[in-house]
């Protein structure tokens, strides 16, 4: 039943052996270095300052969306980091290696990679950067945003939460241990077929792919449901479907996507982990399989997934242009139709990532058309920001700016997306670079829509501002190096230069491989920008009060700073869209509530974490096909789940004179804030 | 709060009927027994597919009603916009993947029957 | 700026009584979502078994209208209705909070699935004994694969109508306990409606006599 592997196996260790661990090679050695000096460095600083069991208690266990929000954004970040070094590491050995005989140095062909591994790292590179950097940062800020801004206490599924988080985080894990023990997928990170099966692929690269994206799927699907949920049945009283802010919206279509796409990726891998494991033939290259049906599959899902990552950053921009134009959104109710249009569109043009298979000229009229209509709510969401910009009283802070340029960058890759749409020049263009500096602009924009959240929602989650000056000098540095980088690979994509090579064939575009290599020094310097800046915020720590930008204009901004984990002590009334906008308009934005009722809170669990990391357990016992460990873990899952439904806590109720209590304190302590308030650069504030 | 109430009065609970399941039975069943007969005649394909067709999305509708117990009431709305919002990718999905492999394979792939002959 | 606020002094700004969450409709609501994600899985593998039905992908080996038995078929479609028409019925007696007519409908329900999948599952047995195992060719592939999704679905309902059972004794009718069941009703119809699609597609469009 099960398929022979090449190499060594045992039942006790599965194909794991001493040789599985790549002592061999430099780079990896020192990565590892690394890897244990910062590993040391945290777990050795958490001994020291006695944190062990504050970190389980407060954040491994918590069920509290904000702190989930916050894990999920950490992994996020930390993970960004992986997939940067990655792409270093690709532009690198395309510098290095100009033309066909150029030398090799470290065993390497050309340059210092060997092309088994070079492929490796564009396949982690892609793998990491869309499912494990992006995914879980648009996660954890939906997750600490939405819930605030529908005014509930938490999420709908509090515990789902924080399962889906640590799912995540196995998938992430998983990728990483990669490096170290075994080796990661060679086959791009779509999983090209039939090399990604076992006839051509017989080591374990391709099941750590596999089992990193299955996990982490299956999280984002439970997450989609969970958004779902709190956004239809938690809504404060008062917020019709017209009072939902635009966040909210983009969240509840990406979450429609996630909720729905998901489950094709998830099937799809299963079949190629039955073709993988047991011997099956979906997408073999003989036996009646059909390796382009893995493609389709794949796309099915794709396609929305870009989609699922483009809407929640059209959302955050949405938010934050409003508020530094001081002025509500232009065209709320045509943003929330353009949010959804794109939901459903994006889920029938996924063909357009394989115009080249040959399906004939009616599919391929149809996928291109409809690839050329999402142009339309896309250009309907840019011109609506422009719109509020104008005659808008403009503040040039920190997240304003990076939403300015999510909306340049938006049309770069909108213009050159277009281009692509059209089959003929996709036919052209096909597997070039042009095609990867068209996606690169796409997902700059979800990247800038990141940044300017993280900055403008710190001080709610936080409780102080980030300092603005180095703010500025990550942003100017960032689009500086990103320009650099992406605009040269248009040129070398349009005069021939493939994709995933480890060499450059074209000798006479060394030119533009040197402005792009320059681009990534550049992507070192704000990346120390980045760190200055979150160093220095730390320091100083100059406290922010309730609404520290002071044009902010949506539900999240009512409460305290930070955010108190019961988030609003009485659930507020909803009277309009901008409701803090329009408290503030009526004079209203101090009013407290005068009586408090108890509140009812969900404990926090260990059994999230454990459940996640025993699904690392169990993925990581599949790749090396330690049978006994798998389903050991397997099982434990299953009875964990099981064990806790017969859990009888439902959780403890917070009584109205505590919350009276800690009311008091926060208001002290956001009265201090306001004091002390630091207005944002080339801000004014007018005497009402 | 809505703790403290009976769960047993909880709408969902209430909403289950005898009658209306022992239809959805009859009703679905009726419909797959339908089916089998009909197919067993060996119509033509455009006619069989009519038939399942037709029967399949009446087994699934009295389904929907009957035993979901789907309708456009406060407890149900969203679950019946959820379907109806997700219909159309199944649809999408299944339809749109037939329909570009079967233009692929009579684009690429030669004729079964063809080869046959040839290896006979 | 307050001295002409639009609002009147009236104006409800926080509303103490909004806690009272619907816990039950928002399960069951979650639950649904979760139906219709794994529906699209099921959806996934019909549009692959749309595409192996296929004489070139059944590599020499049979197709579905070589060994799939209308008959047998309908048998099987009938004890899936019926299983959830006795998990049905237990939900009506649920209403009355009727302990012993809700663990006797489950009861037939998990017997009528029983026999189902020992059907299924000894003709998937006779089919790999012939030499038409799952790894014959593309199509029986992913024949298996639609099978055993619907059977696993059957197991693991069948695996939580056993562990309702015993929190029904343990519990009683508590609020989570019959969101459960009333999330356990929608899976296990959900399963049904899965197997109608399969039935009607694979067996009678697929030519099985």
């Amino acid at each position: 039943m099960q398929v022979a592997v090449d190499g060594p196996w045992t039942p006790l260790l599965g194909r794991l052996s001493l040789e599985a661990i790549p002592y061999t090679n430099p780079i990896l050695i020192f990565t590892f270095a690394i890897a244990a000096i910062v590993g040391l460095v945290v777990v050795g600083s958490v001994l020291y300052f006695k944190k062990v069991g504050y970190i389980w208690r407060e954040w491994l266990c918590s069920v509290d969306h904000k702190r989930i929000g916050v894990m999920y954004i950490i992994l996020g970040l930390v993970m960004l980091f992986r997939g940067f070094i990655d792409g270093v590491m690709i532009r690198t050995q395309q510098a290095i290696a100009i033309g066909p005989n150029s030398p090799g140095y470290l065993g390497a062909a050309h340059g210092y990679l060997p092309p088994y591994h070079f492929d490796q790292i564009y396949s982690a590179h892609g793998t990491i950067m869309l499912i494990f950097a992006a995914t879980p940062l648009l996660t954890g800020l939906g997750n600490v945003i939405v819930p605030l801004q529908v005014g509930a206490r938490d999420m709908a599924f509090p515990y789902l939460n924080a399962v889906s988080l640590w799912l995540t985080v196995a998938g992430a894990l998983l990728c990483m241990i990669s490096l170290f023990v075994g080796e990661f997928s060679n086959a791009t990170w779509v999983g090209l077929m039939p090399f990604a099966e076992m006839s051509s692929n017989p080591g374990v690269g391709v099941d750590y792919w596999m089992w990193a994206l299955q996990v982490s799927s299956l999280g984002t699907t439970f997450n989609s449901i969970n958004m779902i949920a709190t956004i239809v049945k938690m809504r404060a009283p008062g917020m019709g479907w017209f009072r939902v802010p635009v966040f909210t919206w983009a969240t509840m279509a990406t979450a429609i996507i996630g909720l729905t796409a998901f489950p094709v990726l998830t099937a799809a891998l299963c079949m190629l982990g039955l073709d993988r494991y047991v011997g099956t033939h979906f997408f073999t290259a003989g036996m009646g399989g059909n390796y382009m049906l893995y493609i389709n599959l794949f796309w099915t899902w794709g396609h929305p997934e870009v989609y699922f990552l483009m809407l929640p950053a059209f959302g955050l921009i949405s938010e934050i242009v409003s508020t530094f134009s001081s002025k509500a959104l232009f065209g709320y109710p045509t943003m929330i139709a353009a949010s959804l249009g794109i939901a459903g569109v994006g889920w029938v043009v996924w063909a357009h990532h394989f115009f080249t298979m040959g399906m004939g000229p009616n599919l391929i009229g149809f996928f291109s058309a409809a690839t050329m209509i999402v142009g339309i709510p896309t250009g309907v969401k840019a011109f609506n920001w422009i719109f509020t910009m104008y005659r808008g009283r403009i503040t040039l802070a920190t997240p304003m700016l990076w939403a300015i340029t999510a909306i340049v960058l938006l049309l770069l890759g909108g213009i050159t997306g277009m281009m692509l749409s059209a089959s003929v020049v996709d036919y052209t263009v096909h597997d070039s670079v042009f095609v990867v500096a068209h996606f690169h602009c796409m997902v700059l924009v979800i990247g800038a829509g990141i940044f300017a959240a993280v900055t403008y929602w710190w001080p709610k989650v936080f409780g102080f501002k980030l300092n603005e000056t180095l703010g500025q000098w990550f942003f100017w540095t960032f689009v500086l190096a990103s320009v650099l980088v992406f605009i040269p690979m248009f040129q070398a994509g349009l005069d021939g230069e493939t994709r995933r090579l480890d060499y450059l064939f074209d000798t006479s575009l060394r030119p533009l491989m040197l402005a792009e290599v320059t681009g990534m020094g550049m992507y070192f310097v704000s990346l120390f920008c980045f760190l200055a800046m979150l160093v220095v915020s730390l320091v100083k720590r100059e406290p922010a009060g309730q609404d520290p930008w002071g044009t902010a204009r949506s539900l999240e901004w009512l409460t305290h700073t930070p955010v108190p984990f019961y988030n609003f002590a009485v659930t507020p009334q909803v009277h309009a869209l901008d409701e803090l906008a329009w408290r503030r308009a009526n004079g209203l934005e101090k009013a407290q509530p005068e009586r408090y009722v108890p509140i009812h809170m969900p404990s926090s669990s260990g059994l999230p974490f454990i459940i996640g990391m025993l699904s690392f357990v169990c993925t990581f016992a599949l790749v090396w096909r330690i049978w006994w460990l798998a389903g050991a873990s397997l099982l434990a899952v299953i009875l964990l789940v099981i064990i806790r439904s017969f859990d009888k806590n439902e959780g403890y109720v917070l009584s109205a004179d505590t919350i009276a209590e800690m009311e008091r304190k926060l208001h002290t302590v956001s009265l201090i804030a306001e004091q002390s308030k630091v207005l944002p650069v080339g801000g004014q504030v007018e005497a009402h | 709060m809505a703790a403290h109430n009976d769960p047993l009065a909880h709408p969902e609970v209430r909403q289950g009927s005898v009658l209306r399941y022992v239809l959805g039975f009859i009703a679905s069943g009726a419909a797959m027994y339908f089916a089998y007969v009909e197919a067993l005649g060996k119509p033509p394909v455009v006619e069989l597919l009519e038939i399942l067709a037709g029967a399949l999305l009446f087994s699934l509708l009295t389904q929907a009603a009957l035993f979901f117990g789907l309708d456009i009431s406060r407890a149900q709305i969203w679950k019946s916009v959820s379907l109806i919002l997700t219909v159309p990718l199944f649809i999408i999905m299944i339809g749109i993947t037939v329909w570009a492999f079967a233009s692929l394979y009579n684009r690429t792939m030669p004729d079964p029957a063809i080869m046959n002959s040839m290896a006979m | 700026m307050a001295s002409h606020t639009q609002a009147g002094a009236d104006v409800v700004l926080w509303n103490a009584s909004a806690d009272a969450h619907d816990n039950i409709s928002a399960r069951t609501y979650g639950f649904w979502l979760y139906l219709l994600s794994d529906a699209l899985i099921i959806a996934a593998v019909v549009a692959c078994y749309a595409v192996l039905d296929n004489p070139l992908n059944a590599a020499g080996g049979p197709l579905g209208n070589q060994f799939l038995s209308a008959s047998k078929g309908l048998v099987q479609t009938f004890l899936v209705l019926g299983s959830v028409l006795s998990y049905s019925l237990a939900t009506v007696a649920l209403k009355r909070g009727n302990k012993l007519g809700v663990g006797l409908g489950m009861v037939g329900a998990i017997l009528l699935a029983v026999l189902f999948l020992g059907i299924g599952m000894g003709d998937l047995a006779a089919l790999s004994a012939a030499g038409n195992g799952f790894a014959r060719s593309g199509y029986l592939s992913c024949f298996f694969t639609l099978i055993v999704t619907h059977a696993l679905h059957m197991g693991f309902g069948i695996l939580w109508m056993l562990v309702m059972l015993v929190q029904i004794g343990v519990f009683g009718f508590t609020e989570n306990v019959v969101a459960r069941l009333l999330n356990l009703r929608m899976f296990w119809q959900f399963q049904a409606s899965v197997w109608v699609v399969v039935y009607i597609y694979v067996y009678l469009f697929g030519g099985a006599h």
